[in-house]
């Protein structure tokens, strides 16, 4: 069908600026304007392409070396590295946070969005100033705050004082210094770092839902959770597929909280992916052993991302 | 979206908000509270008065600066050739640079140390500006390039017609046009490097180049532990962001509906 396309219906642009077997192509030439496009995206290939893949390429490299990142002569060590990482209870335990971390603080985040954006959309006074207290920590950077949320849950803290004041004085201890409240302290900072990008994502995700259809099941008898149920949250599946895929790359790089907040303690109770690349990589000289926790890192994210693009687009052509 | 017509209803309402936003509010609320305990306002003269605290001002800035300048110059290059011009496997050129929104920035730490140091730009602003640049491009190409491809091709057309080679359609269509959406690419890249830690945390060294997300140690240093100091460096440094972002706000809410939604 393509190549039967009539020459007249090929813009005149290609025609003259390509050959006829260009303008032959129909359909595609039709978009566009001259024949080589490739100089206006070698910029960003060489920047990013070039820069990343080359430090990919670099990275699986090194894993197979134990290097101290300065000596000249790493010795080759073929796949230790992994069979060393896969043999570490310490790995393991980062990757069962990071699983946890992205499963709670996505619904978590999810939720509070949805209703967020919902109550917002729904004429309460003061919107704009709500909206504000909610996205500015989007803004703020975690190095700068993490001083503020180690003193916050700390034993004498905030929050500890907020507790005994509402009556709850019975369950307050040092939230941060333990192994089993730490995590969670985490995935609470996290949700209040986030959840205003959830918001404002959905916010103008639901602002695109036509009215009118609104309108038609309210008039038929739908109440306002029937709407969020069968109207708005179909209508919003590509934002939620979006934010799934953000949060689980997300998780998956976390660093800058663990680190600043918890040095990824205590007893590695907030050890993350991150954490173990970073510590094995910088101080610890390991710089083979973090390459390889890079490399499988990479490979989950890649892994992840392909899932969710496809489980979302499955989805989406049920739903049509 | 929840339509309440009673009076009670709609007070419920109103409180709910209230009550959800109050969490999002008390980190800040302490973080001021706790940096005029003590000494109070004493505590910010003493902060402000150690000399070297604008040399991480003038860090970030330059590092900002320097990536957005690239990070703008790049996206738009090379979104409007993946929008609007027919290249040989065009589709695969995509893939590979969307395949990098997936990259955690420290997976790249062991290789991007290597290189530095053997390159000498170990220390040096380019070692920060550089790989956050490049992990900044693909999402902003991603976002740009939906934008263009909605900007009718006849205009493109007409200009050519006219003799204005694909450059100059560059300069006077795709530069102005993609006003709204280069509103958002500046944000988010303004955030992501303002606020990077790791990259400057292993690339900067000399006190003198160091960026604000590494203020809080160097005062836990300065002022051994004294909290309420820290806490004051953290409000002035979380200061000029919160005034960005409310002077911003409105530009980014409709970047946003412009493109990030689709």
């Amino acid at each position: 069908m393509v190549t039967t396309e009539p020459l007249t219906d090929v813009d005149p642009a290609t025609a003259t600026g390509g050959t006829v077997a260009a303008a032959r192509r129909g359909r595609k030439g039709r978009r566009a304007l001259q024949p080589h496009g490739l100089p206006w995206i070698l910029p960003g290939l060489v920047l990013s392409v070039g820069v990343l893949y080359y430090c990919i390429g670099y990275t699986a490299v090194i894993s197979t070396w134990d290097w101290d990142g300065i000596s000249p002569n790493p010795e080759q060590v073929g796949l230790r590295n992994y069979t060393q990482m896969f043999a570490d209870p310490i790995f393991w335990g980062a990757i069962r946070n990071t699983v946890l971390f992205f499963v709670i603080t996505f619904t978590v985040q999810t939720v509070l969005g949805m209703l967020f954006a919902v109550l917002l959309h729904s004429r309460v006074k003061l919107a704009v100033l709500y909206k504000v207290i909610i996205f500015i920590p989007v803004v703020l950077a975690p190095a700068i705050m993490a001083p503020v949320f180690r003193q916050f849950f700390g034993a004498d803290g905030q929050f500890n004082w907020i507790l005994e004041h509402i009556g709850l004085g019975a369950i307050t201890q040092p939230w941060l210094g333990q192994s089993s409240t730490a995590l969670w302290v985490l995935m609470a900072i996290t949700v209040w770092q986030w959840t205003g990008l959830t918001f404002v994502l959905y916010y103008a995700a639901m602002g695109q839902i036509d009215q009118s259809i609104l309108e038609a099941a309210r008039i038929d008898g739908a109440g306002n959770l029937r709407v969020i149920w069968s109207i708005i949250w179909p209508g919003v599946r590509g934002t939620t597929v979006a934010l799934a895929m953000l949060g689980a790359i997300g998780a998956l790089k976390t660093f800058d909280w663990p680190w600043l907040v918890t040095v990824a303690g205590p007893n590695h109770a907030t050890e993350f992916l991150g954490t173990i690349i970073y510590r094995q990589t910088i101080p610890n000289y390991h710089v083979g052993y973090g390459a390889a926790v890079s490399i499988l890192l990479l490979v989950l994210a890649l892994i992840m991302a392909i899932f969710l693009q496809v489980r979302g687009r499955e989805k989406n052509e049920k739903a049509s | 979206m929840f339509e309440v017509r009673s009076l009670p209803g709609k007070i419920g309402l109103q409180l709910l908000v209230t009550l959800l936003t109050i969490p999002f509010l008390l980190p800040l609320i302490a973080m001021v509270q706790g940096s005029l305990a003590g000494a109070g306002f004493a505590n910010y003269a003493a902060v402000l008065s150690v000399g070297s605290i604008w040399n991480f001002f003038i860090s970030s800035t330059i590092i900002a600066a320097g990536v957005i300048v690239l990070v703008y110059v790049v996206t738009m290059l090379t979104a409007y050739g993946f929008a609007k011009f027919r290249i040989p496997g065009k589709e695969v050129y995509f893939w590979l640079l969307l395949a990098c929104l997936t990259l955690p920035e420290v997976v790249l730490l062991a290789p991007l140390f290597a290189t530095a140091v053997q390159t000498g730009l170990y220390d040096t602003y380019w070692a920060v500006i550089l790989p956050l640049a490049a992990l900044q491009v693909p999402f902003a190409v991603l976002l740009v390039r939906n934008f263009i491809n909605g900007i009718p091709d006849e205009l493109f057309e007409a200009a050519r017609v006219d003799g204005a080679n694909s450059f100059r359609g560059f300069l006077y269509l795709v530069i102005p046009l993609t006003r709204p959406i280069a509103a958002a690419v500046l944000i988010f890249t303004l955030i992501g490097a303002w606020n990077n830690y790791l990259l400057p945390l292993v690339f900067l060294q000399d006190p003198a180049k160091q960026t604000i997300t590494l203020l809080p140690s160097y005062f836990i240093g300065q002022f051994s532990n004294d909290q309420t100091k820290v806490l004051a460096s953290a409000v002035l440094t979380a200061l000029p962001e919160v005034i960005a972002y409310l002077s911003l706000q409105r530009l980014f809410e409709r970047g946003l509906a412009a493109g990030a939604i689709k």
